[in-house]
């Protein structure tokens, strides 16, 4: 190896515990815990903006925030939800359970992990900086070309917005390579693509997705980028730019960006039906299946979100045809969720009780959908409030309520204590009506014509009724937000322990101790079947089932490399450095002007400080010794 | 724990749903306005109409599913403290092929008249009269609405003949809008640098409200307009009293308003586009003033704005916002922002920049404004009232300038959109001065962009008109 | 934590990964995928606004199809290089592969300053960033491709003079056949670009004249 002269000025971090053990981390457990609680703060900031908005649109004429506020309220909410929650708490989830399903002891990349984990804090930390400096985005999370222009958006707001994103995009492209080579590459013995838990395969299905929709979103924000700071043409209608172009990629990567907000949250609940049901997954191949077609076919409906640009019919026909076509995989999934449980012996527990109301909330969402996968009546539909209820039925009753499924069933294997039953079933019964009290009223709204993302309304217009109603039911689910926050904290300060397969678990995760140690596994499993770990603890099903005999008691075989001991990757504080070296120099390169009184600072030297310090950051962590790469720990 | 005490809100859910929804559904009326339901209009009809179509669909499956769904919660709890396995099903090859492929005959038999009436909507049908064509130009946050051929602007509302077919021909001056008046037709976006075409008919008599669905910038939510379909030989009335000259103006305030508007306002309202030749030109006279802001976003002072012309004649106020009266009128005048918030006139407006707004001025103004209407069509009119026949070469000039040049150069020394014209004499001849109006690009002064100042007043002007003009000018 | 011996240590040993190919080849791999989306977003950018710029100068008054061709055979060879280069270098010939690693970052360096000479030339002749449409996407594109050539130099020449120094490990073959993966892509995606610019649309002129696009605008 080499051995070149390199200024160390960081000595590598070498205790397990207290804060700095944190900031040098790479394991993908404390990673995970990071993403969740980074994440869940972001919700509540987000509910907050929502709470807000309802505030003022509760009554005709309202006048409790500007329309400015407004706007900036409704872009950081939508993007704060979509970019800084539903991701990363998904991240969250792929870091904590991926290895431990498919029995490695980290990730293929521990340190290129903590490098998306620090950028993504550090640019969601950037990205809501502006309501400080200026004023936060105010053109909607999808940031339509030409308002986004200096000449309309003469502030600093919209470029927060481009270069937030832009950061947070290499934060998810990094994340998402790691998990692809992951679970490619990491799976136990025997562990073979199908056999597979379906969280698993809905991690990569949405980490490819990722990988290849993150590009076309960060090719567009640079492009927005460059068009606000140097004055390109790209989406300036003076010059012959199209404004429609931004559309066109936007919704290139928004369509895919929905799956991967929606497929974490089918593969948890595709885990939990299973395991509280206490019987298989109904069509294990179609589940899976299904959800490698909606990925696939992702990528061939983003024009159903511009059916009112005037695309001509024949555009408008084929994306009709090509969305409706995704409605199919979309019912196959549904289908057999409602296969695995029927003949069960449901255990309604909290987080089983959240995928019950994933389900019965998400075929209200994909119903709504397809009243919109028509043109001509989405050409009433689309910018209402119709609309806006569709997609909460998707992304809230869908993604989160999907979430808090995940929440309630890995929780005591991520921190060795069960969440309270009681208050988790009060969490889940005030967020379902909350949420149906907020967002049922909103199709009626948007029907009887009130367009999105406005900040008032005239009287008369007959939208009072339901709007005071919406906003009753958005201050319910801040109620159960509130009792789910309540419930963490006696969890945390109860004497519980919880057992390490509190549920009769089905997958490799609840064969190890609850939480689970540094390494994992102390020995990696030998896999036989999907399932494994059940048919280890029931044996007799595999004759019943499969006219398998069951297989004596085999010595497992000992994880081969290094001799018995286990490697672990060393943690290292490079990630961090360079993910802030990152940060600074995108930052710097756009002259931001901060709006201290008085001056008009424009950093071009940031940028160069940036560099500098990620290149120091890149050098030390290549020179580095490591044990992660090379594969297989 | 007691399940069917937790099951029992998911139940009144789905009667609330089953129930209450289609309830609503049919329960609409007059007291929406803006609804998609009680539609007045083939194209919207027909939306309304496939969307019933979907939603009873829709209905049935939801039904269903859920029903299915909550069916089996409740069957297959968990009763008691039951460890026993349940059968262990692992898959089914024929359900599952059937749950696929019966979604697709649905999702066919909503596609195919889906299809039809994507194709059927696409443009106007041409066996059914002549179609009004009408031309929208969307603006931040205001509509400018024109009828080529009939030599009529104005903005904001829209009047249209019931039973005749209409065509819009949708552009945007600035960022993406989109038109929308539920009650007549679906939206479509107004892409800026692009056209897009909406067709549409009114088969009532009434006011149909219609906003802006795209979101476009701080007062989004307070850009709306009028629709008011009305029936042909009213509709003709209308279109010929906005080509009719403006009464006289009666009392103190409103002449004193007039010289005001004058001075503070007319750079970018006109109320003069009841003469031809403005009303062809006002169109360019706003992309004037277009080019002239995004020349110089950062400070300029001048941005299009709403023709004016027999503006008493108005329902509303600020694009479709508040009741046209002299108490809303006053309240928008004295600061439009309290009204709508981000505007572009409270920024721009020399009184507002200057702070030297008075309340004199707000009730002349508004006096001024209340007054703009068209004189009856039986007054008799003056076949040279354009000009304003008499006086001297200088007064027919002045009037001459007010018509066709203040919108953009002020008398004084300050730059509006092209340069003030005080002391014009010292700088050119007669000749300099012609050939600067009738050929604007000639010689173009340091600084301004050669393509601002309309080429065409050589032919809208008459030589006598022209000369008229010119000794204004000297006399500045 | 500390019922099981937790040791950081330096190990090398072959992939015996579930796709048989290492997490850092595959990684790659996974970025490569991902980086064609990047380019396939600009590239789509520049066909859509072919023939659109309102204003010149335009393609067919400013490319220089010959020059840009010598450049392109340039970069075509620093390829041929690079094979070469992975070649000795599985066959464990150190000072060859260094010879031919330094040869492709040499041409590359060459291919970036014809690159450097372009770009002032056209922006002597009036094309900046800002002038046109055409303008805004030529520079953005080849620009974007010059960086990741840039990068690759820099890739190699740390290679050349960090992991050749001494002797071959499994570990710096791979390193230089991960180099050579993103070389060759980074190749292939200039040999779409010389395409879709210079061949395909060497001819481009002005789209709508100034007058139709003013028209377009102001008249509506």
């Amino acid at each position: 190896m080499t051995t070149i002269a390199f200024p160390k000025l960081i000595s590598r971090p070498t205790s397990y515990t207290g804060l700095w053990s944190w900031i040098a981390t790479v394991d993908h457990k404390r990673i995970g815990t990071l993403y969740g609680i980074t994440a869940f703060l972001y919700f509540l900031i987000a509910g907050v903006e929502a709470l807000i908005i309802r505030g003022q649109l509760r009554e005709a004429e309202s006048d409790l925030i500007s329309p400015e506020i407004f706007n900036q309220l409704f872009t950081m909410h939508g993007t704060t939800m979509i970019f800084l929650v539903v991701m990363p708490m998904s991240a969250a989830f792929f870091n904590w359970m991926i290895p431990l399903m498919i029995g490695a002891r980290d990730v293929a990349f521990p340190r290129l992990n903590a490098f998306s984990y620090w950028a993504f804090l550090f640019g969601s930390i950037f990205l809501n900086l502006s309501f400080f400096l200026g004023g936060a985005p105010n053109a909607g999370w999808f940031g339509y070309a030409n308002l986004t222009g200096s000449v309309y958006s003469p502030g600093d707001g919209l470029t927060f917005w481009a270069l937030g994103l832009l950061i947070l995009g290499v934060a998810s492209l990094a994340a998402s390579f790691n998990f692809v080579v992951t679970i490619l590459n990491m799976r136990a013995p025997g562990m073979s693509l199908m056999r597979m838990p379906v969280f698993v395969w809905m991690s990569l299905v949405t980490s490819i997705l990722m990988a290849l929709a993150m590009p076309v979103i960060a090719v567009a924000l640079i492009q927005l980028s460059l068009d606000r700071v140097l004055d390109t043409n790209f989406f300036n209608p003076a010059a012959g730019g199209d404004p429609v172009l931004w559309q066109h990629l936007f919704w290139l990567f928004g369509h895919p960006e929905v799956y991967i907000l929606i497929l974490p949250a089918m593969g948890i609940v595709s885990e939990v039906l299973p395991v509280y049901s206490r019987k298989p997954l109904f069509g294990y191949a179609a589940v899976v299946f299904a959800g490698a077609v909606i990925g696939f076919m992702g990528w061939f409906v983003w024009s159903h979100h511009m059916f009112t640009v005037g695309l001509g019919p024949a555009a408008n026909a084929a994306f009709t045809i090509s969305t409706m076509l995704i409605a199919v995989p979309t019912g196959v999934k549904i289908f057999n969720w409602m296969g695995t449980i029927w003949g069960g012996k449901l255990r309604l527990d909290t987080a089983m009780l959240f995928s019950l109301g994933f389900i019965a909330m998400f075929i209200i969402g994909g119903l709504s959908g397809i009243t919109h996968a028509s043109p001509p009546t989405d050409a009433q539909q689309q910018d209402t409030y119709y609309i806006v209820a569709h997609f909460h039925y998707v992304l809230f009753g869908g993604s989160i309520l999907g979430l808090f499924a995940g929440g309630y069933y890995w929780w005591p294997k991520m921190t060795g204590k069960r969440l309270g039953e009681t208050l988790g079933k009060w969490h889940f019964w005030v967020m379902l009506v909350g949420f149906n009290v907020t967002f049922g009223p909103m199709h009626w709204l948007g029907l009887n014509g009130m367009p999105r993302r406005i900040s008032t309304y005239a009287e008369g217009m007959g939208w009072e009724t339901s709007n005071a109603i919406a906003t009753f039911g958005a201050m319910l689910i801040a109620v159960s937000v509130l009792i789910f926050i309540i419930n963490i904290i006696r969890t945390i300060a109860s004497k519980q322990e919880a057992e390490d397969d509190p549920w009769d678990g089905r997958t490799l995760e609840w064969s190890i101790p609850s939480p689970p140690p540094a390494y994992n596994f102390a020995r990696i499993p030998q896999v036989k079947s999907l399932d494994d770990f059940w048919y280890q603890k029931h044996p007799e099903l595999l004759h019943d089932e499969r006219g398998e005999e069951p297989e004596s008691d085999e010595p497992v075989v000992e994880e081969t490399h290094g001799g018995g001991s286990i490697h672990l990757p060393g943690m290292s504080y490079y990630p961090i450095v360079v993910a802030l070296g990152m940060v600074i120099g995108i930052v710097g390169f756009m002259e931001i002007r901060v709006d201290i009184p008085g001056t008009d600072l424009v950093f071009p030297w940031l940028s160069a400080v940036g560099i500098a310090i990620g290149m120091y950051g890149v050098m030390g962590w290549s020179l580095e010794p490591v044990s992660e790469e090379g594969g297989g720990h | 724990m007691n399940l069917r005490r937790l099951l029992r809100p998911a139940r009144s859910r789905l009667l609330f749903l089953i129930l209450v929804v289609p309830a609503i559904l049919v329960a609409c009326n007059e007291g929406d306005p803006q609804s998609t339901f009680g539609t007045s209009g083939p194209i919207a009809d027909a939306q309304a109409d496939l969307f019933i179509f979907i939603f009873w669909i829709a209905v049935v499956v939801f039904v269903l599913v859920e029903g299915a769904l909550i069916y089996s919660i409740i069957r297959f709890r968990r009763r008691g403290s039951d460890d026993s396995l349940p059968v262990q099903v692992h898959g089914n090859t024929k359900l599952e092929v059937i749950w696929t492929i019966v979604p697709v005959f649905i999702l066919v038999a909503i596609a195919i008249p889906t299809i039809q009436v994507i194709y059927e909507q696409r443009e106007p049908p041409t066996d059914q009269g002549p179609v009004l064509e009408i031309k929208v130009r969307a603006h931040q946050w205001w509509w400018e609405i024109e009828y080529p051929g009939e030599d009529v602007v104005t903005a904001n509302e829209i009047r249209i003949p019931v039973g005749q077919w209409v065509n819009f021909t949708l552009n945007s001056d600035d960022v993406i809008h989109s038109f929308w008046v539920p009650k007549l037709a679906g939206k479509v976006d107004i892409i800026p640098g692009d056209v897009r075409q909406l067709a549409m008919r009114a088969d009532e008599v009434g006011v149909f409200f219609g906003q802006c669905a795209e979101f476009c910038g701080e007062a989004h939510a307070k850009m709306r307009f009028r629709v008011r379909a009305e029936e042909p030989e009213q509709f003709q009335d209308w279109l010929d009293s906005m080509r009719r000259p403006p009464v006289e103006l009666v009392s103190a305030d409103a002449i004193a308003g007039q010289t005001l508007f004058a001075q503070n306002c007319s750079s970018c309202h006109s109320t003069n586009t009841w003469q031809g030749p403005n009303a062809r030109n006002e169109r360019t006279r706003l992309a004037g003033l277009r080019l002239a802001f995004l020349d110089n976003f950062k400070d300029t002072v001048v941005i299009p704005a709403p023709n004016l012309t027999h503006f008493a004649t108005r329902d509303t106020l600020g694009a479709g916002l508040i009741e046209l009266n002299e108490t809303n009128l006053t309240r928008w005048i004295t600061d439009p922002d309290d009204v709508k918030e981000g505007n572009r006139m409270k920024d721009l407006a020399t009184p507002y920049r200057n702070n030297s707004l008075t309340s004199d001025d707000v009730r002349q103004l508004t006096a001024y404004l209340l007054e703009l209407k068209p004189v009856a069509a039986d007054a008799v009119i003056e076949p040279d009232s354009g000009g304003g026949g008499g006086g001297s070469a200088t007064e027919r000039g002045a009037a001459t300038f007010a018509a066709n040049c203040s919108g953009c150069h002020s008398t004084g020394d300050n730059r509006v959109v092209g340069p003030g014209l005080a002391g014009l004499s010292s700088r050119g001849d007669d000749a300099y001065i012609r050939e600067s109006i009738v050929e604007p690009n000639a010689v173009v002064v340091d600084g301004f962009p050669a393509s601002v100042m309309p080429p065409g007043f050589g032919a809208t002007l008459s030589a006598d008109e022209l000369n008229d003009l010119i000794a204004y000018l000297k006399s500045l | 934590m500390a019922q099981v011996a937790v040791k950081q240590e330096q190990h090398v040993h072959v992939a015996d990964t579930n796709t048989g190919i290492s997490n850092r080849k595959l990684l790659l791999w996974v970025f490569l995928a991902s980086d064609c989306l990047f380019f396939g977003s600009f590239i789509a950018t520049y066909l859509v606004y072919r023939n659109q710029s309102t204003t010149g100068p335009y393609p067919n008054e400013i490319l220089d199809i010959p020059i840009t061709s010598v450049s392109t055979f340039v970069l075509l060879m620093s390829s041929l290089a690079m094979v070469l280069a992975v070649n000795y270098a599985q066959r464990n010939s150190v000072g060859l592969a260094r010879f031919w690693i330094l040869a492709v970052a040499a041409l590359g360096t060459v291919f970036l300053l014809f690159q450097i000479y372009e770009f002032t030339t056209f922006v002597n002749e009036g094309l900046t960033i800002r002038s046109n449409l055409f303008g805004t996407t030529f520079f953005i594109l080849t620009g974007f491709h010059g960086l990741h050539v840039f990068i690759g130099v820099l890739w190699l020449l740390g290679m050349a003079f960090a992991h050749f120094k001494g002797a071959l490990t499994s570990r710096s073959v791979e390193d230089l056949e991960m180099a050579g993966l993103y070389w060759h892509f980074v190749d292939i995606v200039w040999i779409i670009i010389f395409t879709v610019i210079y061949l395909i649309g060497f001819s481009d002129g002005e789209g709508l004249s100034t007058i139709e696009h003013a028209a377009a605008v102001v008249g509506g």
